[in-house]
């Protein structure tokens, strides 16, 4: 990224590579509410006013290559706020999209890339994974008001399907009880797949839509192949 | 220019008593026209009545005064008749007008015109859905009512406390150019009105410091540079527009903001906030145009002839903010082409 006082290399200006985004880029009047109300404003010089300002000179390399859409938490307070209204989640995205795969950060390069592979982003294996539920729903079994509680995991005709964040799994496992609770107070007929569970959906944040259509597959073919008619999605 | 003969007297209908429509009915009367001037409110002058004079060491031209001189000439003209607390309630058009007057809801007249002028002048942007806090901090204000404040008794105090500020922050363009509240326009007059402001509670309380949030600055004017130049010692300019106010323990207003300059988000606490709201079409301009069988244009203005720069509608003008935003200057200006265009209609 250029240094504020360094001088800018105008030849990149170029009006025509960013013309095909449907974000309203050009509608900017730099008014700044945006870089005013961003929670990560000023994070290693980002703000967004300054990365719609980019893009809308066409600045494309700059764009791609900076840190700057990647700092972005795609809250979207900065288009609610927007008077032009400019879809600015949207744009980051769009940029985000134009990097090489494996230029993508780390953490969530690495996570969508074992949910492709493994069916979650922490590629845990599946038997991990059930030995992982049944004790938690053990655990849930032996408090006083849940007895005979257990993991209806793929169950066929079930009410509800329900995906699992990977940290449900990982470090936040006491979380997992609070929903489950609720299913057996209800008397709800529910389930959980055994493989491919994953609730996030990565593509989202990296931009890539492939991906995202992948991930939404499948949690479709679950629903197709157990015959369950309603989906909890709570990522 | 002496008065030019109107053979079989004409007769005419300004509805607005701001300064646009007190500049027509004038005009007007001077070619002999009688005019109704009909007036909602219970006194003439419209917004210009509440600014106030912002003369520092010198006229700064900002025309307010210009209205009390027209007020006087109005009262006084033979030609015209006032009637305040007025409405038009009904218009049948039949080559010439047969117009409804009600005054105050209570007693009605009618008149025949030949010629109609519209100056109803603007209603000001609200700012309480603008995450500002207006009208929950007592000391959050529009422009308009710190013109007020500053009329009435002569310097700025906290409405909270009554006492003097430390530190005042000033908001532009809140409600214009702002296409989710479907005002694109810029109003125009806020900025130099802001500016001119801050200039002079600086040079009757100095120890006052004002912040001026901006987009950019859009004022014109011959000695605008050097206007600008000398204001730049006076206040702090901000080019970036706030997202929040909150109010602080001690009853201050913290306001958050990108500061370009540090390229830092930072909470300031600042002691009054001003917020220029813009100019917006009247609340009552579509009924009156309907009236007269007028549609209003998209952004809620009277609609002009692409050719003309006037109402389609014969025999209907229009003057003053009824078109778009303007100051009291063009405001003037305005009130004399549109008599120009009716007198020309009159065939006088
Ligand atoms: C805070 C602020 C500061 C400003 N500062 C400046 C400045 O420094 N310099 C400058 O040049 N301009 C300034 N302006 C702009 C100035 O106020 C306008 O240019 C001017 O008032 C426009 O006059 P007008 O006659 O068109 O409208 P108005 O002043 O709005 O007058 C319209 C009149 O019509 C009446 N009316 C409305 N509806 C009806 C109806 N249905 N029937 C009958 N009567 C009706 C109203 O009661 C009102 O009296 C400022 C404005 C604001 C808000
Ligand atoms: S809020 Fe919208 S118009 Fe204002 S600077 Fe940001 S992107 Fe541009
Ligand atoms: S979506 Fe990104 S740029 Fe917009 S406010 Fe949230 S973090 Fe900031
Ligand atoms: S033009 Fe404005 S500043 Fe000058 S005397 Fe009149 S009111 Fe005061
Ligand atoms: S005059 Fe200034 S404050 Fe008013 S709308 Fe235009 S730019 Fe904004």
């Amino acid at each position: 990224m250029t240094k504020p006082d360094e001088i800018m290399d105008l030849s990149q200006i170029d009006h025509g590579v960013f013309r095909s985004f449907p974000f309203l880029q050009d509608h900017c009047i730099t008014c700044g509410i945006c870089s005013s109300s961003c929670p990560v404003s000023g994070i290693d010089g980002f703000d967004p006013r300054k990365l719609v300002r980019l893009i809308s000179l066409g600045m494309k390399d700059e764009a791609v290559d900076s840190r700057w859409p990647w700092i972005c938490t795609m809250c979207g307070k900065c288009q609610y706020v927007c008077p032009m209204d400019i879809h600015i989640p949207d744009l980051v995205r769009a940029v985000r999209s134009m990097r090489e795969r494996d230029k993508v950060p780390g953490i969530l390069h690495k996570g969508l890339e074992a949910a492709i592979r493994t069916g979650n982003n922490l590629g845990l294996p599946k038997e991990d994974f059930i030995f992982i539920l049944e004790d938690v729903g053990e655990e849930i079994a032996e408090e006083p008001g849940f007895e005979g509680f257990t993991v209806p995991i793929d169950k066929d005709g079930a009410n509800i399907l329900t995906t699992i964040h990977n940290k449900l799994v990982n470090t936040h496992t006491e979380d997992l009880k609070h929903w489950w609770k609720i299913f057996y107070a209800a008397g709800e007929d529910w389930t959980v797949p055994s493989d491919q569970w994953e609730g996030t959906n990565w593509g989202l944040f990296t931009g890539d839509d492939q991906a995202m259509k992948t991930m939404v597959g499948r949690i479709a073919d679950h629903m197709d192949r157990l015959k369950v008619k309603n989906l909890l999605w709570p990522e | 220019m002496g008065s030019i003969i109107n053979m079989q007297r004409k007769h005419a209908i300004v509805i607005g008593g701001g300064i646009a429509g007190l500049c027509a009915a004038l005009e007007l009367a001077r070619f002999d026209i009688d005019v109704d001037l009909v007036e909602k409110g219970p006194a003439l002058g419209g917004h210009a009545r509440s600014l106030t004079c912002k003369a520092t060491d010198r006229c700064v031209k900002c025309g307010a005064c210009l209205v009390e001189e027209r007020l006087q000439a109005v009262v006084e003209n033979p030609n015209i008749k006032v009637h305040l607390g007025s409405e038009i309630m009904e218009v049948q058009d039949s080559g010439g007008f047969s117009v409804v007057i009600s005054n105050e809801g209570k007693s009605t007249c009618s008149c025949e015109a030949d010629a109609v002028i519209i100056a109803s002048g603007f209603s000001l942007f609200r700012p309480d859905g603008k995450p500002y806090g207006y009208k929950r901090f007592a000391n959050v204000l529009t422009n308009l009512d710190l013109e007020r404040m500053i009329r009435m008794q002569g310097s700025v105090k906290r409405p909270s406390d009554q006492r003097e500020p430390e530190k005042i922050a000033f908001i532009q363009c809140v409600g214009s150019r702002d296409a989710k509240t479907g005002h694109l326009w810029c109003s125009r007059i806020c900025c130099g009105a802001a500016l001119r402001m801050s200039r002079l509670i600086r040079s009757r309380q100095p120890q006052v410091t004002i912040s001026v949030f901006y987009i950019d600055i859009q004022s014109s004017g011959r000695d605008f540079q050097f206007f600008l130049d000398g204001l730049r010692n006076d206040v702090r300019l901000i080019r970036a527009i706030p997202a929040d106010v909150f109010r602080t323990e001690d009853d201050r207003l913290s306001m958050s903001y990108f500061d370009p300059t540090s390229r830092q988000s930072k909470d300031e606490i600042f002691d009054m906030i001003i917020l220029s709201v813009g100019l917006c079409p009247g609340d009552d301009l579509k009924g009156l145009c309907s009236l007269f069988g007028m549609k209003l244009s998209d952004s809620g203005f009277v609609t002009v002839s692409d050719k003309t720069e006037y109402p389609e509608k014969h025999g209907v003008f229009a003057a003053g903010t009824v078109l778009g935003p303007m100051g009291i200057a063009e405001s003037i200006a305005s009130a004399g082409k549109a008599v120009w265009e009716a007198i020309r209609y009159l065939k006088i």
